[in-house]
């Protein structure tokens, strides 16, 4: 078992408690100890970059220092953005003595452990799409997700920017496809999936927001998908939760509604494949059912 | 007479697909070409080459031929580039066939050209020139701007207006008023200028409705720029000079300071109360019905007991310390530059770049020395 320090992020504590509990159901069949921070905060998401940057530096480098005190060399995320913030924060503390000097004095002076940059944040599909976690994975996905065709949405804040994150080519990704395969699963491919979801401005800007989420649905309706799998809980609450307003704009304009698209947290879709229970995947607690995806599997 | 003694160049095929439009019939067609060229050819290059020899009908912008007009920007396979950065023999080499095109979100006029008046638009609409707001140096003396301040916009001065950032913006491609990447780092490049005296108007200006707080944060800008200016990163900081400067009255600003407030209080995002913080309690009843069906869902988490993380004071006596450093706005994101330029000089711990890699990205011939203080001048400084 790797032991890794687990960040779960706001979303997957609040909103998206499905994420986190198929998460830490899933863990153990794929090679993986979570190690629980109860010390840690929000990331700030853009949020608090965008307003007090000194602020989001420090609070990131606060988490980066709790998941070092638990002895781990990885802090794993399961959210597109926290993964950005977080590997960010770290590679501007990693290259410059004096900003890592300043910012650990901080630390010292409200009571956090130091930060030393010895852990490496990954995201959990980072963890499971290459080496012993993909080997584990297709050992235990043995219930697989036959007859299903799956469209892989990555969003954003997973692929770029690369130099930051680096696991893949952005433009050409190819971890989610590698899971949905290995679960047994049909890829469906389409162009939006390495674009935005709209969430970061989905309450301060609506209409923008909601041109840029019908774009995945709407391709994936096409290209035949039963389901979307994300690996970021902002991309699935975005895609999930704002579909009904995208029919109330349609109906405003006299246009039949979209087909329902159920949208998949990552590690719902592999806690299918490897036989999770109901109780531990939760998927009652979407918006768009699951259901006809779960009926054409059991048949 | 034979020119025996000169060494031949070595040559390569490579293939091209090209798409060609005709705005003034609406005909737009996949074209393949196959030209004989040097190993060492740009994607510029073969488009001169197809035009020369082959089509001569084929048209696209061009001028410097070095990185540093901006006249070329395009796609190849989608991805907005400059075709006189883009060398071809690796491509050629792993056997592709790149599909090339013009590039997004502007009208397409013939070819690889669009129109890009609604691009200067935006940009003149930033007032792209200095307004001085300081008093006249005494007699004889000059202001001289610290190397410091200069790096405030290192990176936003590179910008050659190529359009590159502005082709792949998924906000713009929503929302066509959006002023955009380029427009918005323009815009920090004299926020952050040392001599400009127009800094809150300027916020103010950016601040509307199609301005900073629009921005989608999908990093496309961050990810084509070939300059390496991070309109994203100046978009960030145009947020955070904004807020420091009491400019929040965005929707977009509003949402940004309720995650500060969640932090230091609980720890976590207050989710339920996020959406009467940024949209107001009038505009958050109107959104009730959404509301309810996320609720019956558990999408809405009750506020009370506050989900509360240990220590949570350590993150507001954070805040409380960096209130008081002066590191507020922009620099808490410029502080952070020099860092993460050595990503894209591939620079290991020690500072050395190892053989191998060299300057990959967007960076062009940018070094890491270029954003090093330099020695502080002597004379008067302008801030």
């Amino acid at each position: 078992m790797k032991q890794v320090a687990y960040y779960k992020g706001c979303l997957a504590s609040l909103s998206a408690k499905e994420l986190d509990t198929s998460t830490q159901a899933l863990a153990p069949k794929v090679g993986l100890a979570l190690l629980d921070l109860e010390s840690v905060t929000c990331c700030g998401a853009g949020d608090i970059h965008e307003a007090e940057p000194d602020y989001y530096l420090h609070l990131n480098a606060r988490i980066l220092a709790y998941a070092e005190a638990t002895g781990s060399d990885t802090l794993m995320t399961i959210c597109n953005v926290c993964t950005l913030n977080l590997r960010q924060a770290d590679f501007m503390l990693k290259g410059d003595d004096a900003l890592r000097e300043r910012v650990n004095t901080n630390l010292r002076a409200v009571g956090v452990p130091p930060y030393s940059g010895a852990v490496e944040v990954k995201h959990f599909l980072w963890l499971v799409a290459d080496g012993e976690g993909f080997e584990l994975l297709k050992a235990s996905a043995h219930k697989g997700l036959k007859g299903i065709k799956i469209a892989p949405f990555y969003g954003c804040q997973i692929l770029r920017p690369s130099k930051l994150l680096g696991f893949e080519d952005p433009d050409k990704p190819w971890s989610l496809e590698r899971i949905i395969e290995a679960c047994g699963g049909e890829v469906v491919d389409y162009p939006a999936k390495v674009k935005c979801c709209g969430f970061p401005i989905i309450q301060a800007r609506e209409d923008t927001a909601l041109g840029e989420l019908i774009q995945p649905i709407e391709q994936a309706i096409e290209g035949g998908a039963d389901a979307i799998v994300t690996p970021c809980p902002l991309c699935h609450l975005s895609l999930d939760a704002w579909q009904s307003k995208l029919n109330a704009q349609r109906k405003k304009e006299g246009v039949d509604p979209l087909q329902p698209m159920p949208i998949m947290h990552l590690a719902q879709l592999i806690g299918v494949a490897a036989g999770l229970e109901d109780s531990e995947l939760k998927f009652r607690r979407h918006v768009v059912s699951m259901k006809p995806v779960l009926e054409k599997l059991t048949v | 007479m034979e020119a025996a003694t000169q060494p031949r160049e070595k040559t390569m095929k490579v293939k091209v697909k090209i798409w060609r439009y005709d705005s003034q019939t609406g005909e737009r067609a996949l074209k393949e070409y196959e030209i004989e060229a040097p190993e060492w050819v740009t994607l510029l290059d073969i488009l001169d080459l197809i035009k020369d020899q082959q089509d001569g009908s084929l048209a696209y912008r061009k001028s410097c031929r070095m990185m540093i007009c901006g006249s070329c920007g395009m796609r190849m396979d989608g991805a907005a580039v400059l075709a006189c950065k883009t060398r071809m023999y690796d491509i050629v080499q792993a056997g592709h066939v790149p599909v090339i095109s013009a590039m997004g979100n502007l009208p397409i006029v013939k070819d690889l050209v669009v129109d890009m008046d609604p691009f200067w638009e935006k940009f003149k609409a930033m007032k792209p020139w200095l307004q001085p707001g300081y008093e006249e140096p005494p007699e004889g003396k000059e202001y001289r701007v610290s190397q410091e301040r200069m790096n405030v916009i290192h990176k936003e001065a590179l910008c050659i207006n190529c359009g590159c950032c502005v082709s792949e913006c998924n906000a713009m491609e929503s929302s066509p008023e959006f002023l955009g990447p380029q427009a918005l780092a323009k815009g920090m490049r004299f926020v952050g200028d040392a001599r400009d005296g127009a800094t809150v108007e300027r916020l103010e200006d950016y601040s509307t409705e199609h301005g900073i707080w629009e921005c989608t944060r999908c990093y496309f800008c961050n990810e084509r720029c070939p300059k390496g200016v991070d309109p994203r990163d100046a978009i960030a900081k145009l947020g955070a000079e904004a807020v420091n400067e009491g400019i929040d009255r965005d929707m977009g600003a509003k949402h940004a300071k309720w995650f500060i407030k969640s932090t230091e209080t609980t720890g976590w995002l207050r989710e339920t109360e996020l959406v009467p913080k940024t949209q107001g309690v009038i505009s958050a009843i109107s959104q009730m019905k959404f509301a309810m069906g996320l609720a019956v869902k558990g999408k809405v988490p009750p506020p009370f007991p506050p989900h509360v993380a240990e220590n949570v004071d350590e993150a507001r006596g954070l805040h409380k310390l960096v209130q008081q450093q002066g590191r507020q706005g922009y620099e808490g994101i410029v502080q952070g530059e020099r860092s993460l330029a050595r990503l894209d000089h591939h620079l290991r711990e020690d500072g050395e770049v190892p053989p191998s890699e060299g300057s990959v990205g967007g960076m062009g011939s940018l070094t890491s020395a270029d954003i090093t203080p330099g020695e502080e001048p002597t004379a008067g400084k302008a801030d």
